[in-house]
């Protein structure tokens, strides 16, 4: 579970250069399933490297999973030694990506990102079709559903159909 | 109003970039089971309503456990 209101208000607000990928990206899009963690992929330039590690330093960052009372450090050295980090925060889970299968680094998909706004700040999300491509990349069959359901937004989005809005 | 339609719709910086993608049996095979009354649902809801309706799920879902776990052990 994650506090997307509280994450995304952070980053944002410390000048994080990041996109949204996976799980919270295709709910973006308007997929109906559900994810537990906020999947981010990050620029892996020093000064953004130092901006992450100092955002998120308050919200005890711990690997997860991992067994209680490893020696792990959270700090800019560690995450400039590293690359992909799934990770247990105050407010959620938390993968931070220094790239992604099927799609690479922050700067090869900014490109492929749009502009989104929600809960007050304006952040990247992975466009639909290399959202698609970076998951059918990946290969898993628990993805399956994701990627026909991601498919048939697009067709929505793409070829709007003249149905009346449900009544709620 | 979005050009598809859809006021909500992001709008997708690599249409056409690589091409149309091609088309996979598997996935078309499961689209068949996609409900698409949901989707055009939450295409007509902003961003962050999509958002936070997944927030809402997380806690329901989160509870749901937590009751599992008291019943059930």
């Amino acid at each position: 579970m994650i506090d997307l209101e509280a994450a995304l208000r952070l980053l944002a607000g410390a000048g994080v250069e990041f996109i949204v990928v996976g799980g919270v990206a295709a709910r973006a899009h308007g997929s109906t399933h559900l994810t537990n963690d906020l999947d981010l992929l990050y620029s892996r330039t020093p000064e953004n490297i130092r901006r992450i590690a100092s955002a998120l330093a308050p919200y005890s960052p711990y690997l997860r999973g991992a067994p209680p009372g490893l020696p792990f450090r959270w700090d800019a050295e560690t995450i400039a030694r590293g690359l992909n980090f799934t990770l247990t925060t105050s407010f959620g889970d938390l993968d931070l990506l220094g790239e992604i299968t099927g799609g690479g680094s922050y700067e090869r998909l900014l490109p492929e990102s749009a502009l989104i706004d929600a809960f007050g700040v304006r952040v990247r999300c992975l466009a639909l079709e290399p959202l698609i491509r970076v998951k059918r990349a990946a290969g898993r069959p628990k993805d399956f559903e994701v990627i026909a359901e991601l498919e048939a937004l697009k067709d929505e989005r793409d070829n709007p159909k003249d149905s009346p809005a449900p009544q709620s | 109003m979005s050009e598809a339609g859809f006021p909500h719709a992001l709008p997708d910086a690599t249409r056409g970039v690589d091409g149309p993608l091609p088309v996979d049996p598997v996935i078309e095979a499961y689209k068949k089971d996609v409900d698409r009354t949901l989707l055009r649902e939450n295409l007509r809801r902003s961003v962050e309503e999509r958002l936070r309706d997944l927030m809402r799920l997380q806690r329901f879902a989160e509870e749901w456990r937590e009751a599992a776990k008291k019943t059930f052990g």
